[in-house]
């Protein structure tokens, strides 16, 4: 059955009411704080969150409006900054305790670019240490809380940003994403979440983890809400050489225009084992849904993906130990007390990076230390090479192809947080993407007989981010509203 | 070569981490068996493969004209040090 939608349930109907002046921003930006002062403490989604400062910058936006200023569709819309995105002068700790009290001098690009279209932010997000995990018990602070069953892990590593949005206590949301840290959260939480393609948006001001893989992605509640965060942000900009002008805003008309004649595979191959049977039947109803709309469904292969957990948990590692060397005690952030400096050093790092963290820095060296880097590193990148291949292939074949995002729908608290293998496993399905550096969607295709979100993931030729959401958009429309809202953003919920 | 509590010891002092003695049983377990689990890549062939270090075109680093852009940052990043001593960081001894 579906409800009529509010107003306030969609970042295009609050940007619209917003410029029509029929919803003040501060209005608005009201609703949302409110919502987040009762739900956020349980769910705890947030690191740092300041309601002056969000009411502050939704007036502003209303005395834009008032002066006549042309604004962007994002103006006035409540968006929630997962906290590895620099922003001037509040705090940003990546989850980490070697970040405690940290405020960034600058914002970053994406900060920028939103700030100028008028967006209010609600505030910081939990997430995994350094975007390190699939679960956001990495978080040095506290975890977060799945809002459909507060029992469970929201996913990570943008845990906050994805449960954030599913709560309804923020419109639109940023997280990053290296191995799946947008859209596994998003599949666990029941929303959108999108990996664009590598390059598709500057990574200026996003703190680095694993920079060949590292992307920024949107949360929202519908598919075309998250085609309005892409493309406020997209683009090139000088400061992130990886960053390309091929990037191009999504025609939202576009995305209306349904599936008939497009070509959608499914690699039947990496899904032979290990799917959750309720996963499976939903990605047989989505494939049947979109044969019905006239789309061409076939099998593709993938032969390398399996590899893929192996392959990343080496290269992100690898590149984390780099990136994250710049963590010294010296200029900013947590320094423990020492008589020397090789002493600091060390002790700033044991004490500051939490356990996760620690391991993958050790992991990382290990794999780039003097007589395994062959063995290790560089055997990884040339695997890496064989499954960008095999998309290549794949792609050559279809407009997009259709997979589950998780093997499993959202776990308990606890269940996995002792054992590092059998949490890396879990990212089997959103990792191979990640390593071609395609444009990857998980969208919400329904829920589980207990009621937890499952989610799809959709992968794309680069720069096609717009293909992929049309498709789901196609199911969107077709599903109505399978998911509703869970039942703490009405003061409900278990535990 | 196994991972054992040296190896992790000399892993550590590389990586400027300090690991305190009675974390270095778990860490060997753990990493053992990751280790073990990535082992699966050597039963790939990959002669003539090229390495992927970065997808895109973003392997070729663009230029452009070298420019002077104003950063006027100095006093707000000074702001975060742990130790300062006016416009220097301040650490402790090194020699």
């Amino acid at each position: 059955m579906s409800r009529k939608p509010d107003v306030l349930e969609t970042a295009e109907s609050i940007g619209h009411a917003v410029r029509k002046r029929e919803r003040s921003a501060v209005e608005v930006a009201r609703v949302f704080v409110e919502r987040a002062e009762r739900s956020a403490p349980r769910l705890q989604t947030y690191l740092h969150r300041d309601a002056e400062r969000t009411l502050a910058m939704a007036a502003d936006v209303d005395r834009r409006v008032q002066a006549g200023e042309t604004l962007s569709p994002l103006a006035g819309v409540p968006i929630a900054l997962k906290d590895n995105l620099c922003t001037h002068g509040v705090p940003t700790t990546c989850g980490s305790r070697i970040l405690e009290g940290y405020l960034p001098p600058y914002d970053a690009h994406v900060v920028e670019r939103l700030r100028a279209a008028g967006a209010v932010f609600t505030g910081k997000t939990n997430c995994d240490e350094f975007a390190m995990g699939s679960s956001t018990e990495n978080s040095a602070y506290f975890p977060t809380r799945n809002p459909w069953d507060l029992e469970r892990v929201p996913g990570g590593s943008s845990g906050g940003s994805a449960a954030t949005v599913a709560a309804l206590e923020a419109s639109l949301s940023l997280g990053s994403d290296t191995g799946g840290s947008v859209r596994q959260p998003a599949a666990f939480c029941g929303v959108f979440g999108l990996k664009p393609t590598y390059g598709a948006v500057s990574r200026y001001g996003l703190v680095a983890f694993a920079s060949s893989l590292d992307q920024i992605g949107p949360f929202a509640r519908t598919a075309r809400d998250v085609a309005l965060l892409f493309n406020e942000i997209c683009g090139r900009d000088e400061r992130d050489m990886t960053s390309r002008a091929e990037a191009k805003p999504i025609d939202l008309e576009g995305l209306e225009r349904g599936v008939k004649g497009m070509k959608i595979g499914i690699p039947r191959d990496l899904l032979s084992d290990g799917v959750d049977p309720e996963i499976s039947a939903s990605l047989d109803r989505v494939t049947k849904t979109l044969r019905e709309e006239g789309a061409v469904v076939i099998d593709v292969t993938l032969p390398h993906a399996r590899y893929s957990i192996a392959t990343y948990y080496l290269i992100a590692p690898a590149e984390a130990s780099s990136n994250l060397a710049r963590y010294d005690g010296v200029r900013y952030g947590f320094r423990a007390k020492s008589e020397d400096l090789q002493t600091m050093y060390a002790s700033t790092r044991g004490k500051g990076f939490g356990r996760e963290v620690r391991r993958r820095i050790l992991l990382g060296t290990y794999a780039l230390s003097a007589g395994y880097y062959d063995a290790y590193y560089l055997r990884a990148m040339k695997v890496r090479t064989l499954v960008r291949r095999d998309f290549d292939q794949a792609l050559q074949l279809t407009d997009a192809i259709l997979l589950p995002t998780t093997p499993t729908p959202p776990f308990k608290l606890g269940e996995k947080v002792d054992d590092p293998l059998a949490m890396y496993l879990n990212d089997i399905f959103s990792i191979p993407a990640s390593l071609a550096g395609a444009p990857a969607l998980s969208f919400p295709s329904g829920k589980t007989r207990s009621g937890l979100p499952i989610g799809l993931q959709l992968v794309g030729k680069p720069f096609e981010e717009g293909t992929l959401l049309r498709v789901a958009r196609t199911w969107e429309k077709k599903s109505g509203d399978p998911l509703g809202v869970p039942p703490i953003v009405n003061g409900g919920g278990r535990a | 070569m196994p991972i054992d509590a040296k190896v992790v010891h000399q892993v550590a002092t590389l990586a400027r981490l300090h690991v305190d003695p009675s974390e270095e049983p778990r860490l060997v377990k753990e990493l053992t068996a990751i280790l073990s689990y990535v082992e699966q890549l050597q039963a790939l062939d990959v002669s003539g493969i090229e390495p992927t270090s970065q997808v895109g075109e973003g392997a070729k680093a663009p230029l452009r004209e070298d420019q002077v852009k104003p950063c006027d940052v100095r006093d707000e990043a000074l702001a975060q040090a742990p130790d300062r001593d006016g416009d220097y960081f301040r650490v402790p001894q090194v020699v």
